[in-house]
């Protein structure tokens, strides 16, 4: 099972991805955003970052990447599993592969904080991880306020897209507890077998360094692969 | 064009012609003009940093380089070092302060090491000003800090009304880099060629570092200083970045420097003039961002995201393909040659010539007498402050809190990423960082420290203090120090008054440095911080690096448990000179500095102490003194635990000198009941005295004296003071 | 007193380095587009009150100058219109 990185210009949280990932045991490799060959791939992480500096809007310009045009392709023929986190999460909006967008964080600045979460809607592609499982991740972004048209809000939860909130340290879906300004405390989606998320799971790998909350989302990411290749190979 | 245009005196002037056996012409003089200025020659300061010590058993690479080097372990050194980039923070504070992140990431990057740690230390006025100057600054350091991926992981902020016309903004990084690839500038030879990597040169920051950075403001002068403001690109320098440590990793460079102040200039004479070979340069061949750039503007450009590579012709192939892989530009733009003579040549016209030698070195620079500088450590003793109204100490508490300069720093360092890279255990809401080294235990304590109203009192005990402080918070988890690097920030050193501030501060961190025996690896001094005549308060920054063998677990700097007892060490006089407390009530007044062997003492006291695992938590005090590090002890623990002080001091007045005084190595310290025999036995056995405080109790209150008493709620809302 | 809306777009000074604009210039030419150059800038609309246009686009110059755009490294334009 080949778990696919992928580094586009001004990507700086690919090297704590493949770390983390290389600590759950996973085969990664490295992909350059100019990459069009997503063969033997089971898993892509679009990780966290400025591509292209956060000019025009977040995301903007690493979606319109080489790279994206055989992920898309593979999303749409083969269901590959995509996991966004933090820039990821921005360019699969502005690829289109997620619906919404990511805005400016209410308070106009970045925020890097610890922040804590609750699983929303279990899904298939992270096995294991119950509806109504707490996390505690670290954010750190500027554009992180999730934003739906209205009148899209229903449907994201009707139709169990709605994946991660922001909640209080004990737990509770406050207003207080939204960092940044989400709709609805999003702070992760899914659609179909791309997911994405604002905070930070490949940092929160080790108690020491305040959580380990992000072994068990990524564990339950790979499990969830794991488990699609095998279900399809039987 | 005059020397005066470019910043140089008469002197000086006839010095260049002395040195050259002929006038120079306008772009010769331009460059001596960049060499020669405050900020890049150290003319006024380099004979008193020369007396810093710089050796010790893990210093690699002292002061002379592009950053310090000292040796973690057998697989890791560290390259540290501090910048200013003040002026250019009061004209354009995003840029300004995003740019100053910029260059002292390059310098780091030229000594071969991966940045891993960010730390800023600033001061700003208390107008209205200052709060946008400060909004500015912090969206700049946040701006390309973030957007490079290095943690900004601690940092130091004061305000004074002094620093209204010139804010000071100092950062320091770190970098880790294997044995195997250490960079120098001082390796360059005949034949190599250098090649220029990174952005396109523009018309930016021309006389950067010769007039923004080496002159002092005067209020109108703002607008001719208008096209010297330079744009930071993060992108770019991430880009940079990595394919320059790659092709370092990978054997291809020979030498490298970062071009910052004086740009090209710079660059080429600290590469020649270090490697002792001289250059040809092709300045047509260099790539442009505008049309008709001349020589000058092309030499002494800042632009941004640069950087100089000495490369054996062999390698260039591969130097040129890894950077197309990372699509930034590579251009051969000169050769090295044998002497010492920099030739500049556009096509096949020479422009100019100049020894690399009297760039560098030849300028004519101030010396002291040692009689002069041995007297700068004689100062009036000062009479114990008398309070005169006693203020009510329930209020004092809470308004020392809640000032900007102890209040919690959050709404700064939340726009700061702090854990990109995994290493950071201990972020910005501790008063160290602590790091971790990935595969190993082994990790890194980094404390931050800037002077306040101490030094503007005192210089030399105020920067002396700050290195004791500084190292205070490395004892305080039992780290290794390793070394030091300071930022002298002063007014016009052609003023006698203000020269003297910038020595004696150089000399209390000389003498302090080396009581503690820890080495200054290399340092930065910004001179000029005067607007309309007003030169600032004398501050030094202090950056301290300590070794951790096991970074995982540092022992905790809040109580833990009820039934454990308070002491705390090392108790400095009955004083509060210099203190936030005495801001706030009446005035100002020097602290006693106290014999620092006997600081050096207490020190390698409480490193042993810590190390023998016999406190439960530590901490250093610092500004608010005692009370605030009892109440940020309390303010982390958890929320059901309190505190019961009994103070011995009798009267009302000593209660509070205690309370408040802020002189360094003292500590806090928690012990656990079964080992309070031993830790009371260690410190009379080093012969430190450690005093009583009282008890952790579940109370959920600070309580002193069983008569006056904090709610955590009432601590917790005076120190999160917003903005 | 009578209501006014004001345009102020803000700009870089040509010879202050864009990088916003270079990276997208860049792609768009990835994309395959025939770019020479992309200037960011910003596009800012005010509604204030004033006694006249006169008066409303002083007003705006004074407010642009002090802390809408820094003349250090921008220019500006205004434009004011009555409501």
């Amino acid at each position: 099972m080949n778990i696919a990185v992928v580094t586009f210009p001004g990507s700086n949280c690919d090297d704590d991805t493949v770390r983390a990932l290389h600590a759950l045991g996973a085969s990664v490799i490295r992909l350059w955003y100019r990459d069009r060959d997503l063969g033997g791939i089971d898993g892509v992480i679009l990780p966290g970052g400025f591509s292209y500096g956060d000019y025009l809007r977040g995301g903007a310009l690493a979606a319109q990447a080489p790279v994206m045009e055989p992920l898309r392709h593979a999303v749409r023929e083969r269901a590959l599993p995509v996991l966004g986190i933090c820039n990821g999460f921005q360019i699969l909006t502005e690829a289109k592969l997620l619906p919404g967008a990511l805005r400016p964080n209410r308070q106009g600045t970045f925020l890097s904080t610890w922040q804590h979460l609750r699983v929303t809607r279990a899904s298939s592609l992270f096995w294991g991880l119950r509806e109504g499982e707490y996390l505690r991740l670290p954010i750190a972004h500027g554009e992180g306020a999730y934003y739906l048209p209205p009148g899209q809000l229903a449907s994201l939860f009707d139709r169990g897209q709605a994946w991660l909130q922001y909640v209080s340290f004990d737990g509770q879906l406050t207003a207080a507890a939204n960092p940044n300004g989400s709709v609805a405390n999003l702070a992760g989606v899914i659609a179909g077998s791309v997911a994405a998320l604002m905070p930070h799971p490949e940092r929160a790998m080790d108690a020491a360094l305040g959580s380990a909350d992000g072994v068990r989302l990524l564990t339950a990411w790979l499990e969830g692969i794991r488990r699609r290749s095998r279900d399809a190979s039987s | 064009m005059q020397a005066r245009d470019v910043g140089l005196t008469q002197t000086e002037y006839a010095a260049i012609c002395r040195l050259m056996g002929r006038e120079p012409n306008e772009l010769e003089l331009g460059l001596f003009g960049a060499l020669w200025s405050e900020h890049c020659s150290y003319k006024n300061s380099r004979a008193l940093l020369k007396r810093l010590p710089h050796e010790g058993p893990y210093v690699v690479a002292g002061p002379g380089g592009n950053a310090g080097v000292v040796r973690v372990s057998d697989d890791w050194e560290v390259a540290f070092k501090i910048e200013s980039h003040n002026h250019p923070s009061y004209v354009e504070p995003v840029q300004g302060a995003a740019t100053g992140v910029g260059g002292i990431l390059r310098d780091i990057i030229a000594m071969g090491a991966q940045p891993i740690a960010v730390a800023d230390l600033l001061r700003f006025g208390t107008d209205s000003q200052s709060v946008r100057l400060r909004q500015g600054v912090v969206k700049g350091i946040g701006q390309y800090g973030n957007a490079i991926g290095i943690p900004t992981v601690t940092g130091d902020v004061a305000y004074s009304e002094t620093y209204a016309q010139n804010p000071l903004v100092n950062v320091l990084a770190v970098g880790l880099r294997r044995p195997e690839h250490a960079m120098t500038a001082n390796t360059a030879r005949p034949g190599h060629l250098l090649v220029l990597v990174g952005q396109r040169t523009g018309r930016d920051g021309i006389h950067g570092a010769s007039l923004l950075a080496s002159q002092d403001f005067q209020g109108s002068e703002h607008d001719t200083l208008r096209p010297t403001v330079q744009v930071g690109d993060p992108f770019l320098g991430k880009l940079l970045m990595d394919m320059t440590l790659t092709a370092v990793e990978r054997g291809w460079v020979a030498a490298l420097q970062d071009l910052g102040a004086a740009g090209l200039t710079s660059a080429v004479a600290e590469l020649c003039d270090s490697s002792g070979v001289g250059a040809n340069l092709w300045l047509d061949r260099v790539p442009l961002r505008q049309r008709q750039l001349s020589s000058y503007d092309i030499m002494l450009s800042e632009t941004q995201e640069r950087m100089l590579m000495a490369v054996e012709p062999e390698r260039w192939p591969d130097v040129r393909a890894l950077a197309d892989h990372y699509e930034i530009l590579a251009t051969v733009i000169g050769e090295v040659t044998e002497g010492e003579m920099i030739q500049i040549w556009w096509d096949s016209t020479v422009q100019g010539t100049v020894s690399a030698h009297w760039l560098v070195r030849g300028c004519p620079r101030r010396d002291v007498s040692e009689e002069w500088w041995r007297a700068l450590r004689h100062r009036p003793t000062e009479a114990p402050p008398v309070i005169t109204t006693i203020p009510s100490l329930r209020a004092l508490v809470l308004d020392v809190l809640a000032h900007p300069d102890v209040r919690d720093r959050s709404f700064i360092y939340q726009q700061y990423d702090s854990t990109i890279q995994t290493r950071t255990v201990w972020g910005p809401d501790h008063d160290v960082a602590v790091l971790r080294l990935h595969d190993t235990r082994v990790g890194l304590v980094l404390s931050v420290f800037g002077t306040g109203q101490w030094a503007s009192l005192d210089p030399y005990a105020g920067a002396a203090a700050a290195v004791v402080l500084a190292a205070s918070r490395l004892a305080a988890l039992g780290a290794e120090p390793l070394g030091l690097t300071d930022g002298i920030n002063a007014g016009n050193p052609d003023k006698e008054e203000s020269f003297r501030q910038m020595a004696s501060a150089v000399a209390g961190v000389q003498d302090a440095a080396e009581a503690l025996r820890i080495p200054v690896t290399g340092g930065n001094v910004s001179l000029h911080n005067e607007t309309d005549g007003q030169p600032i308060w004398p501050t030094v920054m202090i950056g301290a690096l300590g070794r951790l063998d096991d970074a995982t677990k540092p022992v905790p700097d809040c109580v833990g448990a009820q039934g454990h007892t308070l002491y705390l060490v090392n108790p400095g006089p009955l004083h509060w000179g210099g203190s936030v407390a005495e801001r706030v009530v009446e005035g100002a007044s020097p602290y006693p500095l106290g014999d620092l062997g006997h600081h050096q003492r207490a020190l390698e006291a409480m490193t042993q102490f810590v190390r023998r695992g016999l406190a439960q938590a530590v901490r250093a005090i610092g500004r608010g003194g005692l009370a605030t590090a009892l109440a940020r002890m309390l303010l982390g623990a958890p929320p059901s635990l309190g505190m019961a002080i009994l103070l011995s001091e009798s009267t009302e007045s000593e209660k509070l000198l205690r309370l408040f005084n802020e002189g360094p190595a003292q500590w806090v310290v928690a012990v656990a009941p079964e080992v309070v025999d031993d830790a009371v036995g260690y410190w009379q056995a080093v012969g430190i005295e450690l005093r009583y405080l009282g008890e952790v109790t579940q109370s959920g209150r600070l309580e002193v004296d069983e008569r006056v008493h904090w709610t955590r709620a009432e601590l917790l809302t005076a120190w999160r003071q917003p903005g | 007193m009578a209501q006014f809306h004001a345009t102020v777009v803000v700009t870089l000074k040509p010879d202050i380095l864009d990088p916003a604009g270079d990276a997208t210039a860049q792609v768009l030419r990835q994309m395959g587009y025939l770019v020479d150059d992309v200037r960011m800038g910003k596009h800012i609309q005010l509604t204030l009150e004033a006694e006249s246009v006169s008066e409303a686009e002083a007003a705006v110059r004074q407010m642009t100058e002090s802390l809408l755009a820094n003349p250090v490294m921008e220019t500006y334009t205004v434009r004011v219109d009555a409501s």
